[in-house]
């Protein structure tokens, strides 16, 4: 994807930057993404959050191109998105879908394979790479062979991430990758792409509207409203109070819930207060 | 006919059934290839076209609704506009580069038809194409599809059951319309139902319908197996279809492949008797050794032309025909001159052979029943001029509007009362139930003697002789083996034997197919090939 070298010192060096990034689809009436800078360091994990409409969908497919900027730059390892050939960069980059976009006339083992294809990997491995992505998803080998329609909402949803990550990439962005998933699948799922992530030094931005999930995920949180960045911060930091009343809003819901989880956990008494 | 398919059924006209059965490679062959060729031309160029038009409004508009507008020319006008259009392009490509392209049979067809095909391809193309969901498309991107691999990897498997249905579609108009080619000679399903009209062979018509049903069928039972197939993702079905077409469209090849190249193409206008002349000269010619071919049902108009430009080697036409409609003439000398100035002006204008005249007349003439003819005193056009406008004339379409009635109106003055027009067997009846007075009939109509009518003379000459004449191609004109094979039928055959052999076609019971009436014409002249 570029010929720059990737600093050994990993953590701190930034390999996605959202450098003033605008974008409007009414002609600059409004603005989905409205001059927004972040930072996403080289295997860090960051978790996009904030209401319907807010533009992190916008913002997540301004990296993969799908979406190109009116205004500013995205640059990977330094080098602009805008310089390199769209099918090429996103071979790099594993992309869920909020939708899941599966192929719905590939069967499951070859909508997990589709990018290994595109990148010319030989057949035996392709193969491994499949058995390999439907256990780490749990899902039993013999899905392989079925078609999406007859699977769940949240099984198409593994299905989804399966596909994004099947190639190792370096860069993975997730829109809601577990949104479907009940709460222990979600749990799980969530564990093991998080351990993965960090054995393959992957560089995750993962939008969701859950905050718990983002808390317990993330090495940092992005909090957006109306195309704005209002917050950037560790979880730690969010969690302990912010000056924004909207993000401070937001972080309360989490950090009460934990506390009448914990009351429930010491005292048999109503939580509904 | 209402009782046609009762005499299918019964058997009891099985020897115009064994005749049709024995046709059926003949036609059928042509059939597939010309509707093979058609569809295959038509995906080829609609898929792309769909592709294209697909992402581009402004394109989609206009190219569904020309082929819209192709859909709604009447499938015997398209294939027949096609006719001047390739003779211009011939005589230019002839100037530029030395050579024609052939104005007549498969390649007009092929045009024709593969316009038809388009419209439902275009159209269910772009429909199956911009019905697909738009996330899937971006999923494709953002996987890093190119947008060439989106195009084969997605959106053509994802459109394939809609196209399949339009493919279908087309295969079945396709297969119908390739039933209208027999008047622009090329050889179809569709002579068993030209011939089949014209001779009021019924059995032949239905024979030509049901045979161009069936193929539909099969067609369609394949292209099935391949649709849902392919929306199943069922690849045994889809083989299965695609064998099945494969094996049907080579079976219906094989006397193509096995046949040896028939060598000369003899052609016949759409009446019993050019049907009869041109199973004589054809076999004639299969005496001797070589193959034939047929273009039948030939316009009066196309047919001279389509000898001219080579597309047939060989036809009979009548001298009054060539002398008005194709030299242009308006005068009406004796039969003597006429004939000689045609031999000249044919050879020196287009190269064509005149072999010399069959020994009859087809000319139009008027005809009365005899009895009321007797009553009202009429023997001549000249007796019938005097009580014209107390009478009523039957014609068959056409005479009323050729030269031939001009000129008898003004040599005699002939007016009549009221004109109708009939088909030709239709104008028999009338006359012989008394519904009109006088018709327009052929000298060599076997219905004359039939009927008892009385032709009326023309003493002042005003039509011109109709001498049957056989016309050899510019291309055939040093042939001499194609002249010894047909010299034995110059000046062989008297109106009388004509009139006998064209009544048992023309005949409304008992008829005989022209293959036959051709053999007992044969006997009956004494023909016999060198
Ligand atoms: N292709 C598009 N055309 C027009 N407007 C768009 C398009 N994509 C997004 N928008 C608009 O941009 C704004 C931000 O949309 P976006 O999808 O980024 O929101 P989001 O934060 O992902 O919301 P959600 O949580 O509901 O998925 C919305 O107002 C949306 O209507
Ligand atoms: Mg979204």
């Amino acid at each position: 994807m570029t010929a720059l070298p990737i600093s050994n010192s990993s953590v701190s060096v930034p390999c996605i930057e959202i450098d003033a990034v605008s974008k409007s689809f009414d002609g600059g009436r409004s603005f989905a993404v409205s001059n927004v800078s972040l930072d996403v360091k080289q295997g860090s994990l960051v978790a996009v959050v904030g209401g319907s409409g807010s533009g992190k969908t916008t913002l997540l497919k301004t990296i993969n191109r799908l979406v190109d900027p009116d205004a500013g730059e995205v640059r990977i390892d330094g080098v602009p998105v805008s310089e390199a050939e769209p099918p090429t960069l996103r071979r790099g980059i594993g992309y869920v879908f909020q939708g899941i976009g599966l192929f719905p006339h590939m069967r499951v083992a070859e909508n997990i394979a589709v990018t290994l294809g595109l990148l010319g990997w030989p057949v035996h491995e392709i193969e491994t790479r499949v058995t390999e992505m439907l256990d780490m998803v749990d899902l039993p080998q013999d899905y392989a062979r079925r078609f999406p329609h007859t699977l769940s909402g949240g099984q198409r949803q593994r299905v989804g991430v399966a596909r994004a990550i099947a190639a190792r990439p370096r860069i993975v962005l997730m829109d809601e990758p577990f949104g479907a998933l009940d709460p222990v699948t979600r749990d799980g799922l969530g564990s093991s792409y998080r351990a993965l992530h960090d054995r393959f030094g992957m560089t995750t931005l993962m939008v969701t509207h859950d905050i718990q999930e983002a808390a317990l995920m993330a090495d940092r949180i992005v909090v957006m409203k109306d195309g704005h960045v209002l917050a950037d911060e560790t979880p730690h930091t969010l969690m302990t109070g912010s000056d924004d009343p909207d993000v401070a809003a937001l972080m309360e819901v989490p950090r009460r819930q934990a506390e009448r989880i914990a009351a429930l956990m010491t005292e048999n008494r109503p939580v509904h207060a | 006919m209402p009782d046609a398919m009762a005499e299918l059924l019964s058997g009891a006209r099985s020897d115009a059934l064994s005749d049709a059965w024995s046709l059926l490679p003949t036609y059928l062959t042509p059939h597939i290839v010309l509707c093979a060729a058609a569809l295959a031309l038509g995906l080829l160029i609609s898929l792309p076209l769909a592709v294209l038009a697909a992402d581009r409004p402004r394109l989609r508009w206009p190219v569904l609704a020309i082929a819209s507008l192709i859909q709604t020319i009447p499938g015997l006008a398209l294939l027949a506009l096609f006719y001047p259009l390739l003779l211009a392009l011939s005589a230019l490509t002839m100037r530029l580069f030395g050579f024609g392209i052939p104005a007549l049979g498969f390649l007009p067809t092929l045009i024709a038809l593969t316009l038809y095909a388009m419209l439902p391809i275009l159209r269910n193309g772009v429909v199956g194409l911009n019905s697909i969901n738009p996330a899937v498309v971006e999923a494709a991107e953002g996987v890093g599809m190119t947008p060439r691999q989106i195009l084969m990897r997605i959106k053509a498997p994802l459109a394939t059951p809609v196209i399949m249905a339009g493919v279908r579609t087309a295969t079945v108009w396709t297969i119908g319309a390739a039933t209208l080619s027999t008047p622009v000679g090329q050889t179809s399903l569709g002579n068993y139902i030209f011939t089949g009209l014209q001779t009021e062979n019924w059995i032949s018509v239905l024979f030509g319908c049901i045979a161009a049903a069936a193929l539909a069928l099969v067609a369609d039972f394949f292209l099935n197996l391949i649709e849902t197939g392919a929306s199943e993702r069922n690849s045994k079905r889809m083989m299965l279809g695609i064998a099945g077409l494969a094996l049907g469209t080579f079976a219906g090849l094989a006397p193509l492949l096995s046949n040896e190249a028939a060598t000369y193409t003899i052609g016949a206008k759409s009446f019993s008797e050019q049907f009869i002349l041109a199973d004589l000269m054809g076999d004639q010619l299969k005496a001797e050794g070589f193959g034939v071919t047929r273009k039948d049902g030939l316009g009066s108009a196309i047919a001279f032309r389509a000898l001219a430009h080579n597309d047939i080697d060989v036809y009979v036409d009548y001298s009054g025909t060539l002398w008005r409609n194709v030299m242009g003439r308006t005068n009406t000398p004796s039969r003597e001159a006429m004939q000689a100035e045609i031999v000249r002006w044919m050879k020196a204008e287009h190269g064509v052979t005149v072999l010399g005249a069959l020994g009859f007349e087809n000319a139009y003439v008027l005809a009365m029943k005899r009895e009321r003819a007797q009553a009202l005193s009429i023997t001549s056009i000249a007796d019938l001029a005097r009580v014209a406008p107390q009478l009523t004339i039957g014609d068959d379409l056409e005479f009323l509007g050729r030269p031939d009635w001009a000129s008898l109106k003004s040599v005699y003055g002939l007016s009549f009362k009221t004109r109708r027009s009939f088909n030709p067997t239709m104008m028999y009846h009338a006359v012989d139930a008394g519904e009109v007075d006088v018709v327009s009939a052929f000298s060599s109509d076997g219905r004359i003697a039939a009927l008892d009518l009385l032709v009326l003379a023309d003493s002042k000459h005003a039509i011109p002789s109709y001498d049957a004449l056989i016309l050899i191609a510019p291309n055939r004109a040093a042939d001499a083996r194609l002249k010894r094979a047909l010299v034995p039928l110059i000046g062989a055959i008297p109106v009388e034997a004509m009139r006998a052999a064209n009544l048992t076609v023309d005949r409304d019971t008992d008829k005989a197919s022209p293959k036959e009436a051709a053999r007992v014409l044969a006997k009956a002249v004494h023909l016999r090939s060198r």
